[in-house]
Parts: structure tokens; C-alpha cells; sequence
């Protein structure tokens, strides 16, 4: 019989709500936000295959107050996504070295939200013209 | 002697997760105002958001795009659920990985019937 009693520190079930976890439990969840707009996206592409009537059908949804809560949701959602994924990116991709000197991080993260906004931007662009 | 490491399936799953991580974080938030609130402040006729979609290059973004915004969505949702210990591990990921793979399956179907369908 083994002797070992090793102490366990106690955890809540609901550690991931208390104020410590919020970040993390919020980045984690703007990831299920990503899927919930891919199926969004899924329904509006499935009413222009399902013809005319599903098309009008889907655009007026979009104009409810249930949609447009849920579209403002997933737009902060994406927001926080976009936000903590490229703070995440420079701990996950080699250091860059240029000119001799490690590039800072905090430039990293700054260039890529920079991309993302140019990205982002050209949709809207597109869109509109 | 060493033994070699197990081998997983688990990179798939993250290689999933980071493309569609990517894509999300650069074009996400883009993608939410044009289909959220430009679309619906001025919808397009239908005859002109049939003609986007029938283009095949439009299919395959599609096709590409959604079922990666699934699989970034089911890694985060089995990684903080098994972190949450809602429940045992493969029951977890069927469901997060099984909805992904469905939603994936039913994107396939509806574009391959959208691009070569009647």
C-alpha cells in the first residue's frame, strides 16, 4: 500500500467563471463564436441555392433585432478573436531576427492586427463599391 | 532506450484549428459587418447574390472558409469544455468534433448541389 497522499488543491467547479479565468473563458469562447457565423454564413449561402423566396426570407431575418444582437455579439466576438489571436501568434512562431535584433513581440502582434484591419477593410471596401 | 513518441492524431485537429484561426482573425470581423449589416441595409437583388455564388472561385472560398470556422470552433469548444471537466474526454469530442464534421459534410453537400445542381 502506498503511503503517497499528495495534497490536491481544491477547484470550483466554476473556477472558469471567477474574475482570474474571465480572459480566458471570453478568448475561448469568441472561438465558438467563429463557428456560430460559419453557420451563418452556411444558412444565407443555402437560401440563395434554395431560390428567390428562402433568399428574401434570410435577408429579412438579418434585419430582426435577434439577428442584428447576434451579429453585434459576433462582432465583438471576432473582435476579441482577431485581438488575442495574433498576441498569441508571436509565442507560437520562431523568433524573428532581423538585422541581428529580435523583433519585439508587441511589433509582431501590432503588424498583424495591422493586416487583419487592412484585410478586413478591403471586405467592406469591396462590398460597398 | 527511448521509446518513440506515441503518435496522435491530434495535429490534424490543431492544423484545422490555426487555419481557421487565421482566417477568422484577418477577415472575421470584415466578414460580420458585410453579411450582418451591409447586406441587409442594401440587399443585393437575387439575381445578383445567385451570380456571386455560382461562380465557382465563390464556392471554393466558401468551402474553404466555413467548415475551417467550424473546426477553429470545435477546438476551443472540446479544449474549454475537457479544461471545465464538463464531462469524459471522448464523449467531449464527439460532440465538438462531431458537429464540426457534420457541419463540414452538410457545407459539401449544399455547395457541390449550389455549383452543379439543376
Amino acid at each position: 500500500m502506498s503511503e503517497r497522499r499528495p495534497y490536491v488543491r481544491r477547484q470550483s467547479r466554476l473556477w472558469w467563471a471567477s474574475r482570474t479565468y474571465r480572459g480566458y473563458t471570453l478568448r475561448e469562447l469568441s472561438g465558438v463564436g467563429v463557428a456560430v457565423y460559419g453557420a451563418v454564413l452556411l444558412a444565407g449561402l443555402d437560401s440563395v441555392r434554395r431560390g428567390p423566396d428562402a433568399y428574401a426570407a434570410f435577408v429579412g431575418w438579418l434585419s430582426t433585432p435577434v439577428a442584428i444582437v447576434l451579429h453585434l455579439v459576433l462582432l465583438a466576438a471576432m473582435l476579441l478573436h482577431g485581438l488575442t489571436w495574433f498576441q498569441t501568434l508571436p509565442k507560437t512562431m520562431p523568433r524573428l531576427i532581423v538585422g541581428g535584433q529580435a523583433v519585439p513581440q508587441k511589433t509582431i502582434t501590432n503588424a498583424a492586427i495591422g493586416l487583419a484591419m487592412l484585410c478586413s477593410l478591403a471586405l467592406v471596401i469591396g462590398a460597398l463599391s | 532506450m527511448t521509446r518513440p513518441p506515441k503518435r496522435t492524431i491530434a495535429p490534424i485537429f490543431w492544423l484545422l484549428f490555426g487555419a481557421g484561426g487565421m482566417l477568422s482573425a484577418l477577415f472575421g470581423t470584415g466578414l460580420v459587418i458585410v453579411t450582418g449589416f451591409l447586406l441587409p441595409a442594401s440587399p443585393p437583388s437575387y439575381q445578383a447574390a445567385a451570380a456571386i455564388l455560382h461562380n465557382p472561385l465563390a464556392g471554393l472560398v466558401a468551402l474553404a472558409t466555413i467548415p475551417l470556422f467550424f473546426w477553429h470552433g470545435a477546438e476551443r469548444l472540446f479544449l474549454t469544455l475537457k479544461d471545465m471537466r464538463a464531462g469524459p474526454r471522448p464523449l467531449l469530442a464527439l460532440i465538438s468534433y462531431g458537429a464540426a464534421a457534420v457541419g463540414t459534410l452538410v457545407t459539401i453537400l449544399l455547395i457541390f448541389l449550389m455549383e452543379f445542381g439543376s
